[in-house]
């Protein structure tokens, strides 16, 4: 694999789960993402931050091939996850949806019941009837929502908080059990306690799942992250453990954005 | 833009030469006129509304009775009922829907949803908005030469039905085209990143949540459907059938058309009145009451959406 994959962004790590090699993006004639390589380690935090614009939203939507819905999006490079191209030509996108979940910005619930957001994904993969009822309540628990709905889980998503609409995003996420998470600024429209409580639910979760932060909120990525990496005009300019990056960058821009001089 | 800015100019200079006082009157004197024209034109047409049901029910209530709505008509069509063309617009109503829905539905589904902004989907389009403007009896002549002639449904129910399913396939389309649009987008990102395919998330995402908005425009054409008597005219409708329909091959009587002939045609017209604002009631009555259960079925979907 390492074959594959040239100059390729530190750390080198024993287990990667997701490695990208000269992966570049363009939108028409823009291109939005250059030349970026990284692995990224298995059950662990890797927050992605840098400037609006920075192409490391554009980023994550590469791991779940989101970027395919985007008119005149043409990428080129490798995006290996498990060993497996996930733009080689034999990828069923659909499956690869169900391995690399995603929680979006806004907290989007389907307009349904509680339940029926949760029970959605599993029903149509065709789990079967009389285990639904535990794969939500699994997936609820997981999300730390169950206490909050338990005893109201046929009343509309709609009805919750903003947090607590994020959070059943999660657990909606969770109920089709994928590998890996993918969070795109999962709480940049939420106040600080359910950013909190998201926070601690996504460390949680590292244990079962490989995760993958985007975040406007540098604290929040020293708070939950293992790795960090810093996205400045469509480039991955340093990637690292999180101490090292925030303690001792290698790289001056890094280091400006990280002490707030711009971005 | 130009424009709008040389306007602009202009009043800015005409507003300026009559100077700040007389700036006001004017803008208020303007308020009121326009206020008082917009409050004209509403009532207007709400009052035509109200003079019109108020005329047909004055006149024809009298009439209006178990005999009138479950009988034939008789004696040259000036006693007995207009149980036949009751049944008559029902069925057309049922049958054009029933063709006309699922048809414009998906149509509308594939351009939204599937359809990139290519050289034929402009074209469709464009086919689309000039059908939704042409007038009924065209599409009558065409179902009379396509349906009833070259395919050879004869005159029918089957042939009418199809000629107006095709008169209201551009209103179903154009509606549930903005009701799909209505639906976020994000519903469609989030089903599609738990990887559901595309047409799963359309058929339990996009459309329950655009089904009030398809439901509106169904009303439309209900009522259309009811209403036109050109295109029946030329493809089925009977004059005179003391009869219902007894297959998709018949012809049948349908209220619109039966209403023209009491009002037209016959040597006592002027004795038939009653019988024509009658029908004309109950064609009323058929397209309120139908349009009130599609309210009702739209007002279900919004509570059961939350919207």
């Amino acid at each position: 694999m390492t074959e594959v994959v040239q100059n390729i962004a530190q750390p080198r790590v024993a287990q990667p789960h997701i490695t990208v090699g000269n992966l570049n993006l363009w939108y028409g004639e823009k291109q939005a993402l250059k030349n970026i390589s990284m692995h990224i380690p298995k059950n662990s935090v890797t927050a992605l931050i840098g400037p609006s614009g920075c192409g490391k939203s554009t980023f994550i939507r590469c791991l779940n091939r989101m970027n395919d819905l985007v008119k005149n999006c043409r990428i080129e490079g490798k995006v290996l996850i498990e060993n497996k191209d996930i733009y080689g030509a034999d990828v069923d996108v659909v499956e690869l949806r169900k391995q690399v979940g995603m929680v979006f910005q806004k907290p989007n619930p389907f307009p349904m019941s509680i339940y029926d957001n949760v029970a959605y994904g599993p029903r149509i993969h065709g789990v079967n009837k009389k285990d639904i009822n535990g794969v939500v309540e699994g997936a609820l628990h997981s999300a730390a929502l169950w206490d909050e709905t338990s005893d109201r889980l046929k009343s509309p998503a709609l009805s919750l908080s903003g947090g607590q609409q994020q959070r059943l995003c999660i657990a909606r996420t969770l109920a089709v059990k994928p590998r890996i998470i993918l969070f795109d600024e999962p709480t940049s429209a939420l106040d600080p306690i359910s950013t909190s409580r998201i926070e601690d639910l996504i460390m949680n979760l590292k244990k079962d799942y490989t995760i993958v932060i985007v975040t406007h909120n540098m604290q929040q990525a020293a708070r939950i992250s293992d790795y960090t990496g810093f996205f400045f005009m469509g480039e991955l300019i340093e990637f690292g453990q999180t101490r090292q990056i925030f303690h001792s960058p290698k790289e001056k821009s890094t280091e400006d954005y990280i002490t707030g001089r711009f971005g | 833009m130009e424009l709008s800015s040389k306007v602009y100019e202009k009043d800015h200079k005409s507003i300026r030469a009559q100077g700040g006082l007389s700036m006001g009157l004017n803008a208020r004197t303007n308020e009121r006129i326009a206020f008082t024209l917009l409050t004209l034109s509403a009532m207007t047409v709400a009052g035509f509304v109200v003079i019109i049901l108020a005329y047909i029910i004055y006149n024809g209530y009298s009439v209006i009775s178990i005999e009138f709505l479950t009988e034939m008509p008789r004696m040259r069509m000036t006693q007995g009922g207009i149980y036949p063309a009751i049944v008559g617009t029902v069925l057309l109503i049922i049958g054009s829907m029933g063709v006309a829905l699922p048809m414009g539905v998906m149509a509308a589904i594939y351009l939204n949803e599937y359809a990139g902004e290519t050289r034929t989907t402009w074209l469709i389009e464009m086919a689309i908005n000039n059908l939704a403007g042409t007038p009924s009896v065209v599409f009558g002549l065409f179902g009379l030469a396509l349906f009833v002639k070259y395919v050879g449904f004869g005159s029918s129910l089957l042939s009418a039905c199809l000629t107006l399913s095709l008169l209201i396939i551009p209103v179903i389309i154009r509606s549930t085209q903005e009701a799909l649009i209505a639906v976020p987008n994000e519903y469609r990102d989030s089903s599609l990143a738990l990887g559901i395919s595309k047409w799963q998330t359309i058929r339990h995402v996009v459309l329950p949540a655009a089904i009030p908005g398809i439901i509106t425009g169904s009303i439309l054409s209900i009522g259309r459907v009811a209403g036109e008597t050109a295109p029946i005219l030329l493809t089925g409708a009977a004059y005179f059938l003391p009869r219902l329909p007894d297959s998709i091959y018949s012809q049948f009587m349908a209220l619109p058309y039966h209403l023209f002939v009491l009002a037209t045609s016959g040597t006592n017209i002027t004795q038939n009145r009653p019988i024509q604002y009658g029908t004309a009631l109950v064609l009323l009555s058929i397209v309120l009451g139908l349009n009130i259960i599609a309210v009702l079925i739209r007002r279900h979907y919004r509570q059961k959406l939350q919207i």
